[in-house]
């Protein structure tokens, strides 16, 4: 079914294009496969879109997304849409209107915030505001885009505190994929070493390390989160809450992947192909590094692909419920635990923003590891 | 005789099964069998599923552990106990004894060119010094086999199980060996493909001097390749002669079965066959006595008691049975 | 005789990623009741997706031909059985008057419901009888075919049983519902030669004794020869020939049944040489046009062979065959 599957590839088409094909490793075949798949590749679009944002986040951001870079005149304040026209008359560069904030008897004594609607504030481009270092490295001051002198541009809003939400938000995206990774890349390094040990001996040690990893996933999550949290000192940093919270989640996240790899190894050890290669006089070291390796490549990437919304879900889970990384920092979790207050819901509703950012994220992780899956799966378009 | 490649004496292999801490077991998958062949010839080994001929075979190319008895392998160059081979000497013998599988699928690295693949023994075992000299030996080594030389770029997949079972063949011949098992080789392919691959193994059995141990179910297909048949039941060798004599005349009731069991392509020729009851019993729970007494339309109580052992009467036609002479004579009296 | 199922211009067609692939091309058959047919084809010959059309039963990416006609001639007037639709007007052919045993038996037993509870179940689904009399009929049947302590089988699963004695099982449930039509899709190819022989012989009791239709899948002339009244014979997708089992055995008239005939290694003359069909068979995806066998043909008479599709030609009343070194025969 499947050989004839692939063949069919290659009807129709000019031999050149069908050599192509037949000379198409393993993984020119998968992205082939991944390619024609159109969730998939919008969300595999999506998700570069999403980290390339995370990565320059502080060149985006008009405004330090700490307390540092918050807007006294504007807390709380609607998200402000740049606008092209207005009853005064079009403009080719975009603007927005300068705010003024009163208090008095007519307000019942409370901020008010009002637009001057005859005051444009033009969109600038390149502008030089906070120091950063971009990538971490490169000291910076440029930013995409800002507001002329005498006011400042919130394209999501802002918090209680001033703190401008867009600027907040594509912080917090870069904050949680680096959960993501370490924590991934800690339990994949895990996982490969106890996985690959217990899938290539077997024997006892196979038995033992199960064992082992079983133990390890009986461990109910919350209660252990929570355990944790009383164990995080006050004092921490949030980098240290950070990189802790990683390997953490690193270190209880190794388990199934462990498991998957050492099946994989299993199958794949009883396959002829291998006894041929022994039958040759192939060495240990040969078979792993030629035939066992290669084999669960695409396994891997897969599952990481898979493994990883699992972290970033985490995390914010954690810091929603307020055992993970707190308020001043920005991460999606902590982002959305703003949300969970009642005034949220019925008077700043652009507070949800950065939760679209994440269901956005987790979906985009989920169909691009859904749709390589299904490429490097040969068993999945068994549609005959 | 001097002329014999494979010699093996008592030869078993056991298995250990029930792992863990309770009930372990020995799993005797071939038991105390004699088996000689010739240096050149096309050696047929049939039975059926679970009668140990896969494991035999795997045990004379030392993929799996013999547990008892002997085997040696003499080419005339090299003197080998097959028992106790181990480190360069067993490295030398990869390169003289081969295997050729039977699923064409399974038995190729989908992740290695056709090239690569015909290469690996080379590469592993040292045999050629430079990259050119290994791309020339794969070169010529692909020509014998018939495949086209322009696709030695290509990966698996683009191959009918055919072609795949050819690039199988090139890549065993490869290291130069004089000794090939051919386990069940042609069972996956189609018909009209199956009869191609046979003269292909047929023609470099010939022009190569290998000598081959070409394990089958299939009768029809042995009788046609082989010019000596050895027939397994259970683990046991029950009979073994060279192929005309043995279908002339065979002379155990289990061949005699097996025989009459091919279907005929005579559709006139319906249910004339003798046919066995029951099915052959699991390797883990054996009966005493003569293995396939259960089955046996000819069995007395001796059968259920002693184990006949392989005879060698003299003529070349080995049989393992208590009545075999006197069923000879009766049918010889019949006829 | 009457007619139990007519086959009309059956055409699949396999709606796959990369474009439509043809399994059956312009197939047409019948068969009459207690008749057995073999149905014969090596790998991509579209024997078994013609089989499983006959109980509608193909992928949901199956895509029929508008001419296609499959009907099922039972005691209530014929279905088409390609219009059905909905699984309780499905129900009169799976498991009604069709019922299909598989290759590997195994895989058509649930690993964890009895023997005896699946047959009961299917019994009761697909007849009015009651619980007690559905596990006597299964007991019953279990024992016709030759399972030795039939009411301790009933109960075990599965796993439980050799090869053989599974195979037996589920001819037991294909049979017990009674159904007009047979198809056993290579039944005996799994099992050793031994055990291969106890269920042809099996199969031919059950047809003189239920007296059903029966279409036999396989690969393996011998097979045809031992159980089939008739024979059609299939390559890539298209019917070359079809005639009675002596005919098409003893005298082939389409080059593609001659040269697999010749190709099997025949015990009767182990001198013989083996003579395969030249080539490989080609992919579904890259059939050939003309007629599909001409790529590998000994015979090609012409052009015409890479041109034009051979028209079914009669060689005799019952004898049919699609090549054209017969239609050149053919006055015109």
């Amino acid at each position: 079914m499947l050989f004839g599957r692939k063949k069919a590839v290659a009807a129709g088409v000019d031999q050149k294009a069908k050599e192509a094909y037949f000379t198409a490793s393993q993984g020119q075949l998968i992205w082939a496969r991944f390619k024609g798949n159109r969730t998939a590749m919008i969300a595999a679009w999506a998700l570069v879109l999403m980290i390339l944002m995370g990565l320059f986040a502080p060149f985006l951001s008009p405004y330090d997304p700490t307390i540092a870079g918050r807007d006294e005149n504007y807390e709380n304040g609607a998200p402000q849409m740049p606008k092209f026209w207005d009853e005064n008359g079009f403009s080719l560069r975009p603007f927005i209107y300068a705010t003024e904030r009163e208090r008095s008897i007519k307000t019942n004594f409370r901020w008010v915030v009002t637009e001057n609607r005859d005051h444009r504030l033009y969109m600038r481009f390149f502008v030089e505001d906070w120091n950063y270092k971009l990538l971490g490295l490169i000291p910076a001051n440029t930013h995409l885009f800002g507001v002329d002198e005498g006011g400042k541009i919130h394209l999501f809003g802002t918090d209680a505190s001033g703190k401008d939400i867009f600027g907040r938000t594509l912080h917090a995206i870069w904050t949680s994929l680096a959960v993501g990774t370490l924590g991934v890349l800690i339990s994949f390094v895990l996982a490969l070493i106890i996985g690959g040990v217990a899938g290539y001996f077997g024997g006892w040690i196979d038995s033992v390390l199960q064992m082992i990893t079983d133990a390890i996933r009986t461990v109910p999550s919350i209660p252990l989160f929570m355990a944790l949290a009383a164990f995080m000192p006050d004092h921490w940093s949030s980098e240290t809450r950070f990189f802790f919270i990683s390997i953490i989640l690193g270190l209880i996240g190794w388990p199934t992947l462990a498991r998957r790899i050492r099946t994989h190894l299993l199958t794949e050890r009883t396959q002829e192909y291998v006894l041929a290669a022994e039958l040759s006089g192939a060495s240990a070291g040969h078979i792993i590094r030629r035939h066992l390796l290669p084999s669960f490549t695409s396994y891997i990437i897969v599952d990481l692909m898979i493994s990883f919304p699992y972290m970033v879900r985490s995390e914010t889970a954690l810091s929603f419920i307020g055992l993970g990384l707190k308020d001043p920092v920005n991460s999606l979790g902590a982002l959305m635990q703003n949300v969970s207050k009642a005034d949220v819901l019925l008077n700043y509703q652009w507070y949800f923003i950065p939760v679209i950012f994440f269901v956005a994220l987790v979906l985009a992780f989920v169909f691009v590891g859904d749709g390589l899956r299904d490429a490097a799966d040969p068993y999945s378009d068994s549609k005959k | 005789m001097s002329d014999t490649l494979i010699k093996a004496r008592g030869l078993s292999v056991g298995f250990k099964i029930g792992s863990g801490l309770f009930g372990k077991s020995i799993l005797k998958a071939v038991d105390n069998v004699d088996i000689d062949i010739e240096k050149g010839s096309f050696f047929g080994l049939v039975g059926e599923s679970g009668s140990g001929k896969t494991t035999l075979g795997r045990a004379l190319l030392k993929a799996v552990p013999i547990t008892g008895g002997t085997a040696s392998y003499s080419d005339g160059e090299v003197d080998y106990d097959l028992t106790t081979l181990a480190g360069p000497e067993l490295k030398d013998y990869r390169k003289r004894a081969q295997l050729i599988f039977q699923d064409p699928y399974a038995a190729l690295s989908p992740r290695m060119t056709v090239r690569d693949i015909i290469a690996e023994p080379l590469e592993v075992m040292g045999l050629t010094k430079t990259r050119e000299e290994t791309d020339a030996r794969v070169r010529e080594i692909a020509a014998k086999c018939r495949l086209n030389l322009e696709h030695l770029r290509r990966f698996p997949h683009a191959f009918s199980g055919g072609q795949r079972q050819r690039i199988s063949i090139a890549r065993a011949l490869v290291s130069g060996p004089r000794f090939i098992v051919a386990d069940e080789s042609v069972a996956a392919l189609d018909v009209s493909i199956q009869a191609d691959v046979l003269n292909l193994l047929k023609k470099i059995q010939r022009e190569m001097k290998i000598t081959f141990l070409f394990i089958s179910h299939d009768l029809s297909v042995v009788a046609h390749t082989c010019d000596h048949l050895a027939v397994m039941y259970l683990g046991r060798l029950v009979e073994s002669a060279p192929t005309r004599t043995l279908f002339a005349a065979p002379r155990h009731p289990y061949t005699k079965a097996l025989f009459s069991a091919i279907p005929s392509l005579d559709p006139d020729d319906r249910g004339r066959a003798q046919k066995l009851e029951g099915e052959i019993p699991s390797p883990t729970n054996q009966p005493p006595g003569c293995k396939f007494h259960t089955r046996c339309p000819y069995v007395i109580d001796r059968c259920r008691k002693d184990e006949p052992k392989l005879e060698h009467p003299g003529d070349g036609h080995e049989v393992a049975c208590h009545r075999w002479r006197e069923l000879a004579d009766a049918a010889r009296a019949t006829a | 005789m009457t007619a139990l199922i007519e086959v009309k211009n059956l055409t699949i067609q396999f709606r796959t990623d990369e474009g439509l692939v043809t399994a059956v091309d312009d197939v047409s058959f019948s068969l009459n009741k207690g008749e057995v047919m073999g149905l014969v084809g090596e790998s991509g010959s579209g024997k078994s997706v013609t089989a499983k059309a006959l109980m509608h039963l193909n992928a949901r990416n199956a895509v029929y031909g508008a001419n296609s006609r499959i009907i099922l001639h039972s005691e209530n007037g014929p279905v088409e059985v390609l219009k059905l639709k909905t699984a309780r007007e499905l129900k009169i052919v799976r498991g009604g008057a069709i019922s299909m045993i598989f290759q590997e038996p195994m895989a058509s037993f649930a690993p964890a419901i009895t023997i005896g509870d699946q047959m009961v179940e299917q019994l009761m689904l697909h007849s009015d009888m009651g619980k007690a009399k559905a596990k006597a009929l299964s007991v019953e049947m279990l024992d016709r075919v030759g399972i030795s302590d039939p009411a301790k089988r009933f109960g075990q699963y599965a796993f439980e049983l050799s090869g053989g004695m599974r195979q037996r099982a589920m001819i037991a449930m294909a049979l017990s519902t009674k159904p007009k039509l047979l198809i056993a899709d290579e039944p005996t190819t799994a099992l050793d030669v031994t055990i291969q022989a106890q269920v042809i012989d099996l199969m031919k009791d059950l047809v003189s004794e239920f007296h059903m239709g029966i279409v036999f899948i396989t690969h393996d002339l011998g097979v045809i020869a031992q159980t089939a009244d008739k024979v059609s014979v299939m390559y890539l997708g298209r019917l070359i020939e079809e005639g009675p089992v002596r005919e098409v055995i003893r005298n082939p008239k389409h080059p593609y049944t001659q040269g697999l005939l010749a190709a099997l290694p025949k015990l009767e003359n182990l001198d013989a040489p083996l003579t395969p069909v030249a080539g490989d068979i080609p992919s579904p995806l890259e059939r050939p046009t003309g007629c599909v066998f001409h790529t590998r043909c000994p015979k090609v008479v012409g052009d015409q062979c890479k041109t034009r599709l051979p028209e079914h030609v009669q060689v005799d009343s019952t004898h049919r065959v699609a090549c054209h070194i017969h239609t050149a025969e053919v006055p015109a």
